[in-house]
């Protein structure tokens, strides 16, 4: 068997499972499914065959046939009012998130064949974040037909509201772009001035030349105080409106008192001039602030994602008509219809029909549920099989996946707690600062030494307050830090988490997919008389449940991919398997109970999940899969407990499998039987114990808890909303991996508390010199080189473990 | 030195460095910067089907809102 690549989606397969084709100039194509060889088909024909070319080596997805049944949504009137705006030409506007998106060739074919298709005007699409926005003419064609166009060439593609969040947090960003950029022009421009002045200093200056330099450096700093600037002046009026000195305050009043005394020492030609001091301030300190900024960006990004899968409309049956309305207008006791693969988004009980339902997204368990009359429907999970209608028992706005999502973005938007005690701790800073510069003022003038001269050394004051070394000592350590946990395949998003990731006293983990591997797995396979392994193949393909994929993924592992076999007839019974007829043989793949109803005579036992392929009333092959714990959990939760940390298993799976589980692996507290908002609740209730807690997850259904907690931790095959939403990721799933992200993290911050008692230290010495006057430009540029140098070497120590 | 030099250096260079800074503030605000892989794709796939394409963009929307504009023009309320 010869492996082969996929003319369409690069990826490699044995040759015997491939479609083979001749293309009209006589080449020999092979494609690895229908969607493959429908994409390249329409893209030869339209002419875009050089995509081919711009793909270079990069691979594809294959391309999905997708179902366009729920096309005419795009075209509702709710539909419409939510996402679709109108520009000032006239024309319609809407953004969408393009799925599948993985190079520059694949938005380089989008936007061709969207700039091909009529009555579209404009299609801009950004590669980073796979946005895209797309203007039309709504009298020529209609959006349903736009998503259809994307969807034929192997893409999807949802709407969102960029007006919730995204659209904000990047006008914000630009905001600060421009800002920062002004700053950092004028403080380099300024510098090469101060340079000549302080030449100047030392060595003797005509005053004609220092009052051109003057003049020259107060040009500069003033776009760069005004502009640059603002966002301190803004943050301290409201920081006094609610009666709060904060950091931004000292930083506005340091860089504006320098700033007018420089205007008098340059206009009455006396003493100098602190010009480059206002500017690098500003400057430094907006960088940081602008990386705040950023991180809030993302979180919005992750928002946007969960909101734009939600479905605008369901289908309301009254009598005997049925009708889409918007989700808003359904009342309590509306009779709903639902068809396979629908999401429900109002809670509800089942008045018609029985169903297999994926709660996936709400109790983490892969496992579907099958539902029948007179049983609660949750909203959040996905109806898998047949259809349903149910009676509504709240609106839309109690319902629990409305209550998520509100939890999410408020849970995203602000993370209280530590954001609060650094701000405190920092005003507290400030006042002290401010109290000693107005101290010192008021010193030297009884001292009787004159204005000009108080003034200059209290400025002194409030600018060495903000020095190298302290401002060093947090950010460079865990600068180290971070690039060292990235070499092990831990990313950390936001640097200053490396801190709280060394106080946690309590590590919260789910079950599956952090302690479990997730994915049941076939730990047992007994093959008889008769097997055949394309007909097993084919059969364990034809659904989608958990167990069948186990099936399928342990078939393809031990004997390779098969070529699919068409049957000609199959039929899923829910909760039970699958039947499949092949000429005039009869095919079953399913439980125990679906072989006993079919009459076969064949027994079984064991407590692990069970998947028995019989062709014709005989038993040919059994599989038995289980949900197997990682490698290494039992080590990684002793090693946790010696460094002192409670741990806590959460999981909404039943309470026997949890404590059988947790038995195992040694987790003495376990919580089961938990929605989302419960793990949340959970969470929230060891905050008020004073607990900082860590929270290891990977699904959707984790994600409220992780947003809850002080630092949350993501699993990198996880959910892209758990991976999107957490502050730590560990790529390669390993608990090993995680007890070394403690590990370091804990080595981090003792380095961090080294360096800040060293800079503190450095501060005492200097703040009472330059209280007393005796702070010389010279021997401060020397003192703070060095002390600056002393942290970056004691840093750099990270690395050498 | 006569201080003329010095105002002349000083002026000149910063003005320089001003037109750069406020290139640089056109093309955020336009939003040239917003996606990377774009900016640099736009010098990697620079050529005459990308022309063309353009341009069939700009006649096509210029005959949408031409369209637009006569069918607003022709529009009669019926009494």
């Amino acid at each position: 068997m010869a492996k082969v690549e996929c003319s369409h989606c690069k990826l490699e397969f044995n040759d015997t499972v491939m479609i083979e084709k001749s293309s009209s100039s006589g080449e020999q194509l092979y494609f690895c499914c229908k969607g493959c060889e429908g994409v390249y088909e329409l893209l030869n024909s339209q002419g875009l065959d050089s995509f081919y070319e711009r793909l270079g080596s990069n691979k594809l997805e294959p391309a999905e046939i997708t179902k366009n049944d729920d096309l005419e949504r795009f075209d509702l009137d709710g539909f419409s009012k939510k996402y679709v705006k109108s520009t000032k030409d006239g024309f319609k506007e809407i953004n969408l998130i393009i799925e599948g998106i993985h190079c520059s060739a694949c938005v380089w074919l989008n936007e061709r064949v969207l700039h091909r298709t009529d009555g579209v005007i404009e299609a801009n699409i950004n590669y980073s974040n796979n946005k895209a926005k797309v203007v039309w003419d709504e009298s020529e064609i209609k959006l349903s037909k736009i998503i259809e166009t994307i969807r034929a060439i192997g893409y999807n593609a949802f709407p969102y509201d960029p007006a919730i969040q995204e659209e904000k947090a990047k006008a914000l960003r630009n905001d600060y772009y421009a800002r920062i950029l002004v700053g950092v022009f004028t403080s380099m421009n300024i510098m090469w001035i101060a340079i000549a002045q302080y030449t100047g200093y030392f060595t003797g200056i005509l005053q004609s030349h220092k009052n051109i330099l003057n003049i020259a450096e107060f040009i500069l700093a003033t776009p760069a105080l005004f502009y640059s600037g603002w966002v301190f002046f803004r943050g301290a009026y409201y920081g006094l409106k609610n009666r709060f000195i904060n950091m931004d305050f000292l930083v506005a009043t340091g860089a504006l008192l320098a700033y007018l005394y420089s205007i008098y020492a340059m206009v009455t030609q006396t003493g100098d001039v602190y010009f480059d001091s206002v500017t690098m301030i500003i400057t430094f300190v907006l960088v940081g602030k602008y990386l705040e900024v950023l991180s809030k960006k993302r979180a919005a990004d992750t928002l946007d994602k969960i909101m734009g899968s939600t479905p605008t409309e369901v289908t309301m049956v009254t009598g005997n008509s049925k009708e889409l309305v918007p989700i808003e207008g359904v009342l309590v006791g509306a009779t709903l219809e639902l068809k396979s693969g629908e999401k429900v988004v109002i809670d509800g009980k089942i008045t018609k029909g029985k169903v297999m339902v994926d709660l996936s997204a709400l109790t983490g368990e892969s496992k579907p549920i099958v539902k029948s009359i007179g049983d609660e429907l949750l909203s959040g999970s996905i109806v898998l099989d047949s259809v349903i209608e149910y009676k509504t028992t709240k609106d839309l706005h109690s319902s629990l996946l409305h209550t998520i999502n509100e939890l999410l973005s408020e849970a995203v938007t602000k993370k209280p707690k530590i954001e609060q005690l650094a701000n405190e701790v920092s005003g507290y800073f400030s006042i002290t600062i401010l109290l000693l510069a107005i101290a010192t003022f008021i010193g030297w003038l009884a001292f009787g030494y004159g204005f000009e001269r108080s003034l200059i050394v209290a400025i002194s004051v409030i600018v060495i307050a903000c020095p190298c070394a302290l401002g060093l000592a947090t950010p460079m350590a865990t600068l180290v830090g971070v690039s060292k946990l990235a070499k092990d395949g831990i990313l950390f998003k936001e640097s200053s988490k490396i801190e709280t990731v060394a106080k946690t006293t309590l590590i919260a983990l789910d079950k599956t997919g952090t302690i479990t591997e997730g994915k049941p797995k076939v730990v047992d396979f007994k093959e008889y008389e008769g097997f055949d392994v394309a007909l097993a193949y084919t059969l364990a393909l034809l659904s989608n449940h958990p167990i069948s994929r186990g099936v399928k993924e342990f078939l393809e592992n031990r004997f390779g991919k098969q070529k699919v076999i068409d049957f000609s007839e199959t039929k899923e019974l829910q909760a039970k398997g699958v039947v499949a007829r092949l000429n005039d043989k009869v095919l079953l793949g399913g439980n125990l109970e679906l072989i006993k109803s079919s009459n076969i005579e064949f027994s079984y036992n064991s407590n692990n999940s069970l998947y028995i392929f019989a062709i014709d009333s005989k038993v040919v092959a059994t599989f038995e899969l289980k949900d197997v714990i990682k490698e290494n959990a039992k080590e990684f939760i002793s090693s946790v407990h010696k460094l002192g940390l409670k741990v806590l298993m959460l999981t909404g799976d039943n309470e026997a499998v949890a404590l059988e589980i947790a038995k195992e692996v040694g987790i003495d507290e376990v919580k089961a039987n938990l929605l989302p908002q419960d793990k949340a609740q959970l969470i929230d209730n060891y905050h008020s114990n004073g607990e900082i807690v860590v929270m290891v997850g990977d699904g959707i259904n984790d994600s409220i808890a992780l947003a809850k907690s002080d630092i949350a931790i993501a699993m990198g095959s996880g959910a892209d909303v758990a991976v999107d939403i957490s502050d730590v990721v560990v790529l390669n799933d390993s608990l090993t991996t995680l007890q070394r992200a403690f590990k370091i993290s804990k080595k981090v911050f003792r380095t961090i508390k080294q360096n800040l008692g060293f800079s503190l230290g450095y501060n005492l010495v200097v703040l009472p010199l330059a209280i007393m006057g005796y702070v010389n430009p010279l021997v401060a540029a020397l003192a703070m080189s060095l002390s600056s140098l002393v942290v970056v070497g004691n840093s750099f120590r990270i690395n050498r473990s | 030195m006569s201080e003329n030099i010095i105002v002349l250096m000083i002026g000149i260079s910063t003005f320089l460095g001003a037109l750069g800074l406020w290139a640089l503030l056109w093309g955020l605000k336009s939003g040239q910067f917003d996606d990377q892989e774009k900016f640099l794709d736009g010098a990697r796939f620079d050529g005459e089907d990308e022309l063309q394409d353009a341009l069939m963009m700009e006649s096509k929307k210029q005959e949408a809102l031409k369209r637009k504009r006569e069918r607003e023009k022709n529009y009669m309320p019926g009494d």
